[in-house]
């Protein structure tokens, strides 16, 4: 019998372009999927602050500038006036605080950029979680080793249900956790 | 009779077709959207792009970003406060009181930007209550189209130049000893009238004229001849036992709508039901009043006079009943009109007019008879009298009086204004925020007389018919950008303090007046109005004798919002009989009879650009966005006109072509028209709504809303109104045997009730479910609406839209059946057309336990909270409508279009108007079908509360916008697993029903049945 043009084309090549479509879909999926969720995001700031300097070495607490933390929904990135309470007067020469000053001085904001951002249609709030023991740790990872602050864990939905599902088990250090909020009011509405 | 049968006779029917079984009603009936709904909804008209293009530009955009995709995705930025203002934390609501539309409010702002308005709790009058108008002044605060500068003749100008410009005018003026004249509104304001008198002090020549197209003056001047005062006691309300309204709205247009309401709703409380208070409303047009009387008289409004003076007659000379002993004069003059005669040449109910004598008579010194604001100066004058003989001033407050710090213009002088103008003796004519030209009669020629006048400014906030005509139109601020102050009753000061600094360039109108006092533009800063008000407090803190110092007095008010005044001792008026002589009646035509009422929502005119208000349904006839000429269906039939028909009206040879709606319950050969709408020059949302019902208005008495001898006709040519009644018909005739249990409205007697007080639960049956049982542990959200209490005033509707982001739709979606109100008031006549019987009842999401639309949503983006909310994802919505479909109460409501952006091509998507938006409840786009959540943000916020202070949430930590708002408070909500809760008392209330109970849907809203507190003789 003679092969013909159609056979090896259903033999091997049509095959092997579905596994190599395939393959290469599968692998992408998983390469990227710490870029897709975010993970490992580290932008450039327009100001070069470490919080390993500040929240590490010194130990200054993390409320002391994210002061909205047990209060409200958002954590609050600080506003200028609490950096210029110490460097007002610490460590005026260098061309960081320079910067810093410049920006106080001037009236304008500091363009931040976000790192970690729940989707627009949930409705997170720290202050629920934070009152109720769960620490920072939990979810922006270990910012006191950080130099410059990345995300560490996925902000999906996933990731928020896992926890709300097993707290004993991602929250060991909280003794009497009760499971979250399952419900979709929780956070949708 | 037991009640029961007579609740089960009754044939609701909710307008006049259906009544007469209109086949068509009844087809439209069995459709679950009213034709029209799903029309002009052609996918292919909205995009060219094809849903297969649509597909391959996706996955080719899709596979490009993969390609890409070797980056992580911006995320954008965070900006922070440079210097963080104290007590402002970005996410967390501040609140302030100040004054809105002439109520004490408390605002709710998020990072310095209004976003809620809700009333002053502590607050003596108002008690933490709202009207309807009110919350809405927000989206004139976040109009596209205010005043952005000021102009001169159409070209900007800036402030500097105008203010000197204007400044050598004004001093030209005087110089040349040309009047000066300024127009305003009624002022409340002790620091605005002092402005007033200072500029009228700097400039001799200034003449100042007010004027309003409707108000209390009748009743004003009536008291001033009557007791010497234009200062109206307030009345104690929640003291009458028996209310008799002469076609006064003192529940809906009048104002003081809240209070009212309030008291008046304290003595319909189901927990104390032997306290009923009984209301007799006789009227010839249906009023919001009229709609929650227990007993309505039809009597067309010139008849009142007659009807007062037959009942003096009855209740002096026959009954004779004298608190006050009446001159010989007087006796002759009442003795002319006999009752009896009066029921036999109206026609009314003998039976209705017998038991109100006789309730007025044993109810002396405990009732009270109000005469509506459009009833003439003579009608007032003799309710002042048949008060007086009943004894019923002992319900007048003297220890809280209405003030009165100027009467308005008369006729003659407003006339005296146009004759200067036209020989030239007027150099300056300042239109002081209000728009004399639209609301003037056309009569008075105040628009030829502006041409006539060298220079006219007008301070308002968006140009309007006066502005349009001025030289200069000087930006005004929005109130909410404003200080000031208000004293409108004697005991209480209010404080106005501005909650945002003027979004564009825009100055405080009485800062203007300020500069202009002060003589040099330079003059001007926008502090100045600040200390001019707080200079002009301490006059009220100086009589105080306060122990603390100044400041921390004027802080401590600016943040309560009010202080209270000691109030000087007051003694009670002295009455004077004499005033009463000069009283005639005219006899009253055969001929028709034109009222002009106030409207409900947009007030003069001066909302007519507020889209949430033109779209709030009339609280009877349920028409948005227009006003018409209501009709009685009786005399409909004589002019041969329908709904929808024009009728020619000519008064006196003004004439107005208006469409009809047929009202059933108004008194015939009576047309009672809306003002305020026909506005011309206005922005792209109040345009071409309603028509312009002044032209009508007579130029030689101002304040006469009342037009005798009235020429109607059939011009032809008919109209489209639109209203919201018609689209849920909540279908009860349709199923012919069915309608008889399908207990959508349950009402009965006190009396009634008082003899078998479990009526309403008679003939109940278990039923079955086929659902599966949902288990609520912790906190049960429910809620109970009071029928009794509630009087469809509609300030639920305006509150929920403000707290919830509700788009406005517009006329031709409305007229589609797609308004997205999550909470609306039905309304359903019972009776004959002559003399129906309306109840109201407010319908938003019931919550069903086992809410049928959850069962039918394919992708579960509906479905039950353990908290018992049935809660709506927007993000998983596909936007199938099975779950409206499916939902027995019709309160689901879809995104035909994205609203924002289909109104008025984009006329509230813009980035001002976005501002107006909750942060807390998420903009819904096209494709998604929403409704109420009971207000799940506001449970949330109390969560994260009762969180941080580490206690359990209880159900008393949350207050519905609607709840908060309901002056009446007829809506309670809380914790139904909490016994002890409001709540549960009122679930579990003997007058406690559902809506379609028998469906077994389980609803969390509770209704308590209405009980009319008639005469048990009559059941």
């Amino acid at each position: 019998m003679k092969k013909t043009v159609l056979d090896y084309t259903l033999k091997f090549r049509l095959p092997l372009i579905l596994f190599i479509a395939a393959a290469a879909f599968v692998v992408t999926f998983y390469i990227s999927r710490a870029e897709r969720d975010g993970v490992g995001y580290k932008p450039l700031q327009p100001i070069n602050y470490s919080h390993k300097l500040h929240a590490g070495e010194m130990g200054i607490d993390c409320q002391y500038c994210h002061v909205g933390v047990t209060k409200g929904r958002h954590a609050l990135v600080p506003s200028v006036n609490i950096c210029m309470n110490c460097h007002s007067v610490a460590r005026k020469d260098k061309p960081e605080i320079i910067k810093l000053t410049k920006y106080y001085e001037e009236g304008n904001p500091i363009p931040w950029k976000r790192i970690h951002k729940v989707p627009e249609y949930a409705y997170f709030n720290h202050s629920v979680h934070v009152n109720k023991g769960i620490d920072c740790e939990s979810c922006h990872g270990n910012v006191r080793e950080m130099e410059e602050v990345s995300q560490i864990k996925p902000f999906t939905m996933t990731a928020c249900l896992d926890c709300h599902r097993n707290p004993q088990e991602k929250l060991p250090y909280l003794k009497n956790v009760k499971v979250g909020p399952e419900n979709c009011a929780a956070c949708h509405r | 009779m037991s009640l029961k049968k007579t609740v089960e006779k009754k044939d609701f029917w909710k307008n006049l077709k259906e009544y007469y079984n209109d086949p068509a009603v009844l087809k439209a009936k069995a459709n679950e959207f009213a034709d029209g709904v799903t029309d002009e909804f052609n996918p292919d008209t909205l995009n060219t792009v094809s849903r297969r293009r649509f597909i391959a530009l996706l996955s080719a955009s899709a596979a490009f970003a993969a390609t890409a995709c070797s980056d992580y995705q911006d995320k954008g930025e965070i900006i922070p406060y440079t210097k963080r203002p104290e007590g402002v934390l970005p996410g967390k609501p501040n609140f302030y009181a100040t004054i809105v539309n002439g109520k004490s409010v408390l605002v709710r702002v998020r990072e310095g930007r209004p976003i809620n308005i809700e009333g002053n709790p502590d607050h003596p009058i108002y008690m933490g209550k709202i009207d309807a108008q009110s919350p809405a002044v927000l989206l004139n605060l976040y109009d596209p189209e205010r005043l952005k500068e000021p102009y001169k003749k159409k070209r900007k100008i800036d402030w500097e130049k105008a203010d000197s410009e204007i400044l050598d005018l004004l001093g030209e003026a005087v110089v040349k000893n040309k009047e000066i004249a300024i127009i305003t509104d009624r002022i409340a304001s002790p620091a605005t009238l002092k402005l007033i008198n200072n500029f009228k002090e700097k400039f001799p020549t200034t003449k100042w004229y007010s004027y309003q197209s409707s108000g209390d003056e009748n009743k004003r001047i009536a008291w001033q001849s009557s007791y010497g005062s234009r200062n109206v006691p307030s009345i104690k309300l929640d003291k009458a036992q028996i209310i008799l309204s002469l076609e006064s709205d003192f529940l809906g247009r009048e104002g003081n709508t809240i209070e009212n309401t309030r008291l008046f709703t304290q003595r319909k409380d189901v927990m104390n039901s032997n306290n009923f208070n009984r209301l007799y409303s006789v009227e010839g047009a249906m009023s919001l009043t009229g709609i929650n009387s227990d007993y309505r008289i039809r009597l067309r409004a010139d008849a009142q006079l007659e009807f007062v003076l037959s009942l003096l007659n009855e209740i002096v000379l026959k009954k004779n009943v004298q608190q006050i002993t009446l001159t010989a004069s007087i006796k002759s003059l009442i003795s002319k009109y006999q009752l009896k005669n009066f029921i036999n040449k109206y026609k009314l109910d003998s039976i209705k007019i017998n038991y109100l004598v006789d309730d007025l008579v044993k109810y002396q010194g405990q009732s009270i008879v109000l005469a509506g604001e459009i009833l003439p100066v003579d009608v007032h004058s003799a309710v002042i009298m048949l008060n007086e003989v009943l004894g019923n001033s002992a319900l007048y407050d003297y220890n809280s009086v209405n003030l009165d710090f100027h009467p308005m213009s008369t006729s003659d002088e407003l006339k005296g204004l146009v004759s200067s103008a036209s020989k030239g003796n007027i150099g300056v004519l300042i239109n002081f925020g209000i728009n004399p030209i639209f609301n003037m009669p056309k009569e008075l020629g105040l628009e030829e007389a502006f041409q006539k006048i060298p220079n006219t400014i007008s301070i308002v906030e968006s140009e309007n018919e006066t502005s349009d005509k001025s030289t200069y139109t000087l930006a005004a601020s929005n109130e909410l950008e404003s200080w000031g102050d208000n004293y409108v009753r004697s005991d209480i000061y209010e404080l106005q303090q501005p909650l945002i600094a003027p979004i564009f360039n825009t100055r405080q109108k009485e800062n203007i007046l300020l500069t202009w006092i002060n003589g040099s533009a330079e003059a001007y800063s926008m502090d100045a109005i600040h200390h001019f008000v707080m200079e002009n407090f301490k006059d009220i803190y100086n009589l105080q004798n306060s122990p603390v110092d100044f400041k921390s007095y004027w802080y401590n008010a600016l943040h309560d919002g009010f202080v209270k005044v000691i109030p000087s001792a007051q003694i009670k008026y002295s009455f004077n009989q004499s005033s009463f002589d000069k009283i005639s009646s005219t006899e009253t035509t055969s001929e028709y009879l034109v009222q002009l009422q106030k409207s409900y929502f947009i007030g003069d005119g001066k909302f007519a650009n507020n889209g949430w208000l033109q779209e709030i349904p009339h609280p009877v006839s349920k028409v948005a966005w227009d006003n018409y000429a209501a009709l009685s269906p009786n005399s409909a039939k004589e002019l041969g006109v329908e709904n929808n028909d024009y009728v020619k009206v000519v008064v006196n040879g003004k004439f107005l072509e208006i469409p009809v709606m047929l009202q059933p319950g108004m008194a015939d050969k009576l047309l009672s028209i809306e003002l305020g709408y026909g506005r011309t020059v206005i922005g792209d949302a109040g345009k071409n709504s309603g028509f312009n019902a002044v032209v009508l208005m007579s130029g030689t008495e101002v304040s006469n809303y009342l037009l005798t001898n009235a020429a109607v006709t059939k011009p032809g040519g008919s109209y489209k109104l639109v209203s919201t009644q018609e689209h849920h018909p909540l279908d009860d005739n349709s199923v012919k045997d069915f309608h008889k249990i399908r207990k959508i409205i349950q009402e009965g007697t006190v009396e009634e009730y008082k003899k078998n007080s479990k009526f309403l639960h008679e003939d109940e049956h278990n039923l079955i479910g086929i659902t599966r049982e949902h288990k609520y542990e912790g906190v049960k959200w429910g809620m109970s609406i009071d029928l009794n209490k509630c009087t469809s005033c509609a300030s639920c509707v305006t509150s929920c839209n403000v707290e919830n982001n509700i788009p406005v739709v517009g006329k031709d979606q409305v007229a589609n059946g797609r308004e997205m109100h999550w909470i609306r008031i039905d309304r359903y006549y019972s009776g004959t057309p002559d003399d129906p019987e309306v109840s109201g009842q407010p319908m938003l999401c019931q919550h069903c336990d086992n809410a049928p639309c959850e069962n039918v949503c394919p992708v579960n983006a509906t479905n039950h909270s353990p908290d018992g909310l049935n809660q709506m994802a927007y993000n998983r919505c596909v936007g199938t409508r099975y779950c409206a479909n499916n939902c027995p109460y019709k309160v689901r409501r879809f995104n035909f279009y994205n609203f924002r952006d289909h109104f008025a091509d984009a006329y509230y998507e813009n980035e001002l108007t976005s501002l107006v938006n909750n942060p807390e409840v998420t903009v819904r786009s096209r494709g998604v079908m929403e409704k109420c959540t009971f207000c799940v943000q506001r449970i949330m916020e109390a969560r994260e509360t009762a969180i941080a202070e580490g206690r359990e949430l209880k159900g008393s930590d949350v207050k519905t916008a609607c709840q908060s708002a309901c002056p009446a408070d007829a809506i309670v909500f809380g914790d139904t697993n909490d016994k002890e809760s409001k709540i549960s008392k009122y679930r579990e209330h003997e007058l406690g029903y559902h809506v379609l109970e028998e469906l077994y849907v389980k609803p969390n809203v509770t209704y308590l049945a209405k009980l009319r507190n008639t005469h048990s003789e009559e059941a």
